[in-house]
């Protein structure tokens, strides 16, 4: 399509892409060959002139209809339910992970107590989600109660695997040595 | 298949932790020193011009080869401690040295290159009087010994006996002495004492009498005091009363000849018994016709004896000797240009003894070489000019106590330390303070840049690196310390008896001080104390560190005197050794312990308590800030005294008025038992943990009591059948006792341990017909206050309740052992290990691990959980766990252990014959980069990551750019 038409449009429409520029609206490839198709596609693109008023990006549609209403409460009810459905999955992992500790069973662990609380530090942003429910505060508190098993379960296994401090040894470190209350001395009699 | 078996052999060799040395290690962190103890015998090695071979006797029972030219040890062999090793005689020829060892128990003949064994024989019982060598027609083949009851010839070459007479009526004659002239008889003088001499000549060849006299004598009480032969065999004598010399021709007078002193002009000291000395230079020739006679302390006379005719050669009447000469036997004459001044040390004691080596010259000129023994029982060499060579400190072989002492922070560490340590008096002062600690910082600074200047300047070769005391200064990690040791050797009175009749009294001790460097072992100071009793018991004790810097450390010896009970203090500065300006109290009451507090007067000396035998107390230093310090904190300081003797233990409270109470009181029958030691724990002891940490995570709390003592008692019975050894954990405070055990068919001597919360004790199991039951035991019995803390911030022995649970094991050990104590560290994180001195010369380093009472019988999840060894009864000693790998260290008497800087590392002496010093480290070296880390490597690869990084931004940054332009 390297007709000379083509050129001569190029050349009217050179000073619309900001001439000299590198990046231009639409280029025309005088060169034969391999680039050929390249500048075929671009140029069929190039073509087109939108029309005043057009835009790119599509316009949502503002209308509410009662059938999306369903739809929302229904993803908003998954978006609430989502912890609570991985509390089971966790489970499982748990039980496969075993109470050693090295260095997978810590990675998951890990995992497991990171993600409920980043949850539950990005409840606002979820909640802005939840918005459109009607039953907004009810899916909150199902979305919170689940995060905070997660957390708990993975409380419960960073315990099994005896990562918490709550036995008396692990303050044994920071017992200071008693203080004396007698100064005593002696020995044989030299 | 062999390969296959090798190749595992390798790699668990390779897989095994490796807790000894290096060998690029060795020799690094330690040091050893060998010693010999106080000469008795000396021999030059004179048979070959060029030798450089000294041969010496001590009565260490150690015979031994040094090098004159720098004083190292060629061999050394240690013989048995006791009467058993006890050298009677050195007698040198040739190559050979001829030792009677044990009072004539054995002959010894060894070849002195070397240092090896020649032949040994064993002699016939009998208490050994004399030895001489024999010699006949310039050549000496025999050796002949002498004892009580008989007297025997042996070849030189071989050790074999060539006869062997039991000497007539030897029930009533005393033989002393035995003699030869090289002419083919020895003679054996013998004397029945305030009677007659009798002399009895026997044939070198068979041993056949060839004559008997005897010869009135009623003067003489003692041969080998007042007689010699001198010259062509004549025996003279000396007698103290009439104050005249007696000859006697041994070969055939039967009159002893009396010539009075004073007709040759002659007077000898009053009170002093008189004395001969002459030499036989080669036993195959008559002695030399010169001897020389004390007639005083200071007053010598050389005299020649010629045809019966007594010649004066020579009087000298000499002060304290300060300088050498050399004279001519011959003439007396003084030879020309053979003085030798010689500087004695002020903080040294008198010369004793001489050692001289003549010789001869390239222009025929004699010269000499002198070793000189002085009463601190050092030995130092001596050439012409009055040049030491070399000293030897044979009193390190004696070591009784010791402490190691930081040294001090370097002046610019000590100002700043010593700004912030002093009172504070005001802004103005302390601004003062300040500037004045910062100008004499520059001035320091200034100084040491215009050394470093000056040295520069000169060549290398006169720059010294060598540590004296002026550049002494604490390293990074404090590893390097002053090791502060007290020497004290018993001090023989009657050295003109023959050593065998010397009934061991010590007349006094020679105490000496020295101040050795930690890192290098050389001897930075020493200081003699002289007129120390004999019998005397010392403690030594810090009352100053270094760290309060204005005020010098200060060290106190208390010496008490055992007979009298009175003591003295010997204050000092340890660093530099000198004594202190600071005046000790005098102490008119014998002192029965003393006790240091670890209260500190307004110049942070530590307070030392002396308790006197009416049970009061005197305070030193006793300011009046210590003595209200005292009264305020007088119902806390208790004290215990045991006295060994009557087996009592008891309990003393401090009053307010420096009296004391009785507070309680244990008595230990001294018929069945006697109290042989106790051991409290070290005041310098850190615990850091303070429980230990069970398989189901919960916590045993150590009983962690500070006034628990550990007393060890043995039975008085030594039958095997009824002996028995006791131990007794008893709090010094309160006098309660917490445990008690009996070890039956045990005797001593009994080690312990007493350290945390666990008493280790080393002692024998002996019974004479059963093999099995002989054997070594170790027993551990360590106590813990339970699963809860009474009380987890103060520690009371008034009040605990409770009593502790008491845990014991025991293990049998394959070898006796000679000493043992335990690894400390600064903070007491480090696993405690045992030190333990073998008879064998090694020195262990066991872990407490393996002597842990929770070791199990049969090993359960929380016990492999907890780390516990199984238990088993045998502990194995693995010779990787010696830290002196080959060194080894003779007669070990004590181990000391310091901690130093670094947590991980604990410092250690042993001492004994030697002094062995190292570093161990029982957790590993944890807080250290290893010795051989490449930091070389990690740097490189750290600048080199750095100028990556470096570079590949700036690439990033241009391609960044390149793409924006795109």
């Amino acid at each position: 399509m390297a007709s000379p038409g083509g050129q001569g449009g190029g050349g009217a429409l050179s000073t619309r892409g900001g001439g000299g520029a590198r990046r231009m609206k639409w280029a025309l490839e005088l060169s034969l060959g391999n680039t050929r198709s390249r500048g075929d596609r671009q140029g069929g693109q190039g073509d087109v002139v939108y029309p005043i008023g057009y835009s790119e990006k599509p316009v949502p549609d503002t209308s509410i209809q009662e059938t999306d209403k369903n739809l929302v409460e229904k993803r908003c009810w998954d978006v609430a339910l989502g912890p609570l459905k991985q509390i089971p999955m966790n489970l499982f992992i748990m039980y496969m992970s075993g109470n050693t500790i090295s260095i997978f069973p810590i990675m998951m662990v890990c995992m497991m107590a990171w993600r409920p609380i980043q949850a539950l530090m990005s409840m606002s942003a979820t909640f802005k989600l939840l918005e459109s429910s009607s039953q907004q505060w009810l899916q909150g508190l199902v979305y919170l109660i689940g995060n905070l098993l997660g957390s708990a379960l993975a409380i419960y296994k960073c315990q099994s695997m005896g990562l918490l401090p709550t036995h008396s040894s692990d303050w044994l470190a920071f017992i200071d040595p008693p203080q004396r209350m007698e100064i005593m001395g002696g020995g044989m009699v030299l | 298949m062999a390969k296959l078996i090798l190749l595992c052999l390798k790699f668990t060799i390779l897989c095994g932790t490796i807790e000894a040395v290096f060998e690029d290690q060795v020799g690094k962190f330690d040091w050893r020193q060998q010693y010999v103890g106080k000469v008795r015998f000396s021999h030059f090695d004179t048979h070959v011009q060029s030798s450089k071979k000294v041969l010496l006797a001590t009565e260490k029972n150690v015979f031994a080869a040094l090098n004159t030219r720098t004083g190292e040890l060629f061999w050394r062999h240690v013989d048995k401690t006791g009467p058993e090793g006890n050298i009677d005689a050195l007698l040198q020829h040739g190559q050979d040295a001829v030792l009677v060892v044990g009072n004539g128990r054995l002959l010894r003949s060894w070849e002195i290159n070397v240092g090896g064994l020649n032949w040994e024989i064993v002699l016939d019982s009998g208490s050994f009087q004399s030895a001489c060598l024999v010699g006949q027609q310039d050549t000496v083949k025999h050796v002949a010994v002498l004892k009580k009851t008989a007297i025997s010839l042996h070849y030189l070459s071989n050790g074999h006996q060539k006869w062997i007479e039991n000497l007539p009526e030897s029930e009533t004659v005393d033989y002393q002495a035995v003699y030869s002239g090289g002419n083919g008889e020895v003679y054996a003088l013998g004397l029945v004492p305030h009677s007659h001499i009798t002399i009895v000549a026997y044939s070198v060849e068979d041993g056949e009498i060839i004559k008997q006299i005897s010869v009135e004598a009623p003067w003489l009480s003692n041969i080998q005091a007042s007689c010699a032969v001198v010259g062509q065999g004549i025996l003279t004598c000396v007698d103290s009363a009439t104050v005249s010399l007696y000859i006697l021709d041994l070969h055939m007078q039967s009159q002893m000849t009396q010539i009075p002193l004073q007709s040759l002009g002659l007077e000898a000291a009053p009170g002093f018994h008189p004395a001969l000395m002459s030499t036989q230079p080669n036993p195959a020739r008559p002695p030399l016709p010169e001897f020389f006679l004390q007639l005083g302390p200071e007053h010598y006379l050389l005299l020649q004896l010629n045809n019966g005719q007594i010649v004066t050669l020579r009087d000298f009447n000499l002060p304290v000797a300060c300088s050498l000469n050399l004279f001519s036997a011959e003439t007396g004459r003084r030879l020309l240009d053979t003085t030798l001044i010689f500087n004695v040390d002020p903080n040294g004691g008198k010369p004793e003894k001489l050692y001289v080596q003549a010789f001869l010259k390239k222009d025929d000129s004699v010269g000499y070489r002198v070793m000189v023994q002085t009463e601190d029982h050092t030995l130092t060499f001596l050439q012409q000019p009055g040049r030491v060579m070399w000293t030897r400190e044979e009193a390190l072989s004696d070591v009784v106590t010791m402490e190691m002492v930081d040294l001090p922070l370097t002046g610019t560490q000590a100002e700043l330390e010593g700004e912030f340590g002093k009172k504070a008096d005001g802004l103005m002062s302390m601004v003062l303070k300040r500037l004045s600690s910062q100008f004499i910082l520059l001035q320091a600074w200034i100084g040491h840049l215009w050394k470093l200047f000056y040295d520069a300047r000169k060549p290398r070769s006169q720059v010294k690196n060598d540590v004296t005391i002026e550049n002494l200064s604490r390293d990074e990690f404090n590893l390097q310390k002053m090791m502060v040791m007290v020497t004290a050797s018993g001090k023989v009175c009657n050295k003109s008896l023959p050593s065998h009749l010397v009934i061991l009294i010590f007349c006094f001790f020679s105490v000496k001080l020295f101040g050795i460097d930690s890192k290098t072992g050389s001897i930075l100071w020493r200081h003699y104390l002289d007129n120390i009793p004999s019998n005397a018991a010392f403690k030594l004790m810090v009352q100053r560190t270094t760290a309060h810097f204005p005020h010098p450390p200060q060290c106190t010896l208390l010496i008490k005197d055992k007979d009298t009970g009175l003591a003295t203090l010997h204050v000092f500065n340890p660093i530099f050794g000198k004594k202190s300006h600071i005046t000790p109290p005098t102490l008119p009451q014998p002192i029965l312990q003393s006790l240091m507090l670890p209260l500190m007067d307004q110049d942070y000396a530590k307070v030392l308590l002396l308790v006197d035998d009416q049970y009061k107390v005197s305070a030193f230093p006793s300011t009046k800030n210590v003595l209200q310090q005292l009264q305020e904190m007088a119902s806390s300081i208790f004290f215990y005294l045991i006295d060994s003797a009557q087996g009592r233990l008891s309990g003393y409270r401090l009053r307010m008025d420096l009296s004391t109470e009785l507070i309680w009181e244990v008595v230990i029958p001294t018929e069945v038992q006697r109290i042989v030691s106790v051991k409290g724990k070290r005041p310098n002891e850190h615990v850091h943990s303070q429980g230990r940490v069970m398989g189901d995570r919960s916590v045993l709390y150590k009983y962690l009591n500070p006034n628990l003592l550990a007393v060890v008692t043995e039975s008085t019975d030594l039958h095997q059948e009824r002996s028995f050894v006791g131990i007794l954990l008893i709090d010094g405070v309160t006098g309660r006792i917490f445990h008690e055990a009996v070890q039956r068919k045990a005797r001593g001597p009994v080690h312990v341990v007493h350290s945390e919360n666990w008493v280790i004790i080393f002692c024998c199991f002996y019974e004479y017909w059963s093999t099995k039951s002989r054997r070594n035991e170790f027993s551990v019995i360590e106590l813990y206050e339970g699963m809860e803390l009474y009380n987890s911030t103060v520690f009371s022995s008034l009040d605990r309740p409770h009593a502790p649970q008491v845990l014991q094991q025991s293990y049998i050990f394959p070898s006796s052992i000679s000493t043992m104590e335990a690894t400390l560290t600064e903070k007491g994180i480090t696993s405690r290990h045992l030190l333990i001195g073998l008879p064998s010369g090694g020195i262990l380093s066991l872990p407490k691990m393996f002597l842990d009472p929770r070791r199990p019988e049969i090993v359960s999840e929380q016990s492999r959980e907890e780390n516990l060894i199984p238990y088993a009864p045998e502990l194995l000693i693995r010779t990787e766990w010696f830290i002196n790998y080959n060194q080894t260290v003779s007669r070990v008497r004590g181990i000391y252990t310091a901690p130093s800087g670094l947590e991980s590392t604990c410092l250690v002496v042993a001492y004994g014959l030697d002094i062995y010093q190292t570093r161990v480290y029982p957790s590993k070296q944890f807080d250290v980069l290893k010795d051989d880390y490449d930091y070389m490597l990690i740097s490189s690869v750290l600048f080199a990551l750095f100028f990556a990084t470096m570079i590949s931004k700036r690439l990033a940054e241009v391609k960044l750019l390149n793409r924006a332009w795109r």
